[in-house]
């Protein structure tokens, strides 16, 4: 759903490096260098950031739209 | 005893460690796993939380947050003496979130206010959730020291671990330089140097054998052996303590459980004395 703060086998902290992780590899940046850079060097932390989809954001959008309805419906 | 240190710099550090044998060099590792305490947040007192994630997924995030961690000025809340549930000054700090979200938001760790400004998160920039506009967390954290047997929040290390120190030799006579151990090496630990193959980068060696058996299969040129009695030591800390006093700690507490076993043995004598 979002981030995990730690790494499932290790224990390092990886929550932090996420956003920057997407936004270069996004802006298409080779993932491995990204990963080299921030200082994920075992496999097991790799991977949590490689294999991670933020479902949240898309969950977030159902409850933004019964907002938005409401303001209308006021005005 | 001979320690060297190879590598070294804010979270992790790599060093040899000489003239110790396995029980020990296992020993100083299981206690830095399980037995110096570190700061992390542990009862959560939710007030009011409408974001997506459960109380208690939130609350399980906001506890895996290292913190760093002040040793010399709290307790352990088993070992404090105010005995009380909750905890006092002595053993316990409480940090507070309130985010209301106008627009959508992340809340960062960095969102949470510590009482005491000696204990923060390591990092401001974890993740904790995300709102939609609207939604609301309220909270209070109490953050105590605690062990890494109990749970792994409490663990200062994210990775700690020793390994022999390898030994890689080359014997010159068997060598046909075909160059096929530079080519199978994980590692790179050998080198061509003037179309000869050199041990060039020893200590990197995993003794993984896979450069023995590329050699000649019947009487390989190549031989890996350990050294006695040495290590090397890898320890990379969560950011709550400097790497170099959790190795400090560790055996603060080798030595007083040495010496609250020397105490108990002492009186089980002298008490079966008297009796006989």
């Amino acid at each position: 759903m979002i981030i995990p703060v730690r790494c499932f086998t290790c224990g390092k902290v990886i929550g932090d490096k996420w956003e920057e992780f997407a936004k270069r590899v996004k802006a298409g940046e080779n993932s491995k260098k990204v990963l080299d850079d921030l200082g994920v060097t075992r496999y097991c932390c790799r991977r949590m950031l490689l294999s991670h989809v933020e479902i949240i954001d898309e969950i977030i959008k159902f409850y933004e739209r019964p907002k938005i309805n409401k303001e209308e419906e006021a005005t | 005893m001979d320690i060297n240190i190879l590598e070294k710099n804010e979270e992790s550090i790599r060093l040899i460690v000489e003239g110790i044998n396995t029980l020990m060099a296992n020993t100083i590792r299981r206690l830095i796993l399980t037995e110096v305490p570190v700061m992390a947040l542990d009862d959560i007192v939710m007030i009011e939380n409408s974001s997506v994630l459960h109380d208690e997924i939130l609350a399980l995030r906001l506890g895996l947050i290292p913190l760093k961690t002040d040793l010399d000025a709290y307790n352990l809340p088993e070992k404090c003496s105010c005995k009380s549930e909750l905890g006092c000054h002595l053993c316990r700090t409480v940090l507070t979130l309130d985010v209301e979200a106008n627009k959508p938001l992340t809340v960062y760790s960095g969102n949470l206010v510590s009482e005491d400004p000696h204990i923060v998160p390591v990092s401001e920039k974890i993740p904790l959730v995300k709102l939609a506009p609207g939604q609301k967390i309220r909270l209070e954290a109490y953050a105590k020291l605690g062990k890494g047997t109990v749970h792994a929040k409490w663990q200062p290390v994210s990775s700690c671990t020793y390994r022999y120190v390898p030994v890689v030799k080359i014997d010159k006579t068997k060598c046909n330089e075909c160059k096929e151990c530079i080519r199978i090496c994980p590692k790179r630990v050998f080198e061509e140097t003037k179309g000869k193959v050199r041990v060039a980068n020893e200590i990197e060696c995993i003794l993984c054998g896979d450069c023995v058996e590329a050699c000649n299969k019947n009487q390989s040129a190549i031989k890996l052996d350990k050294k006695q009695n040495s290590f090397i030591f890898y320890i990379e800390s969560t950011g709550a303590l400097p790497v170099e006093r959790i190795f400090y700690e560790s055996l603060k507490i080798y030595e007083e459980k040495i010496l609250d076993f020397i105490s108990q043995l002492e009186m089980a004598i002298n008490v079966s004395e008297k009796t006989s």
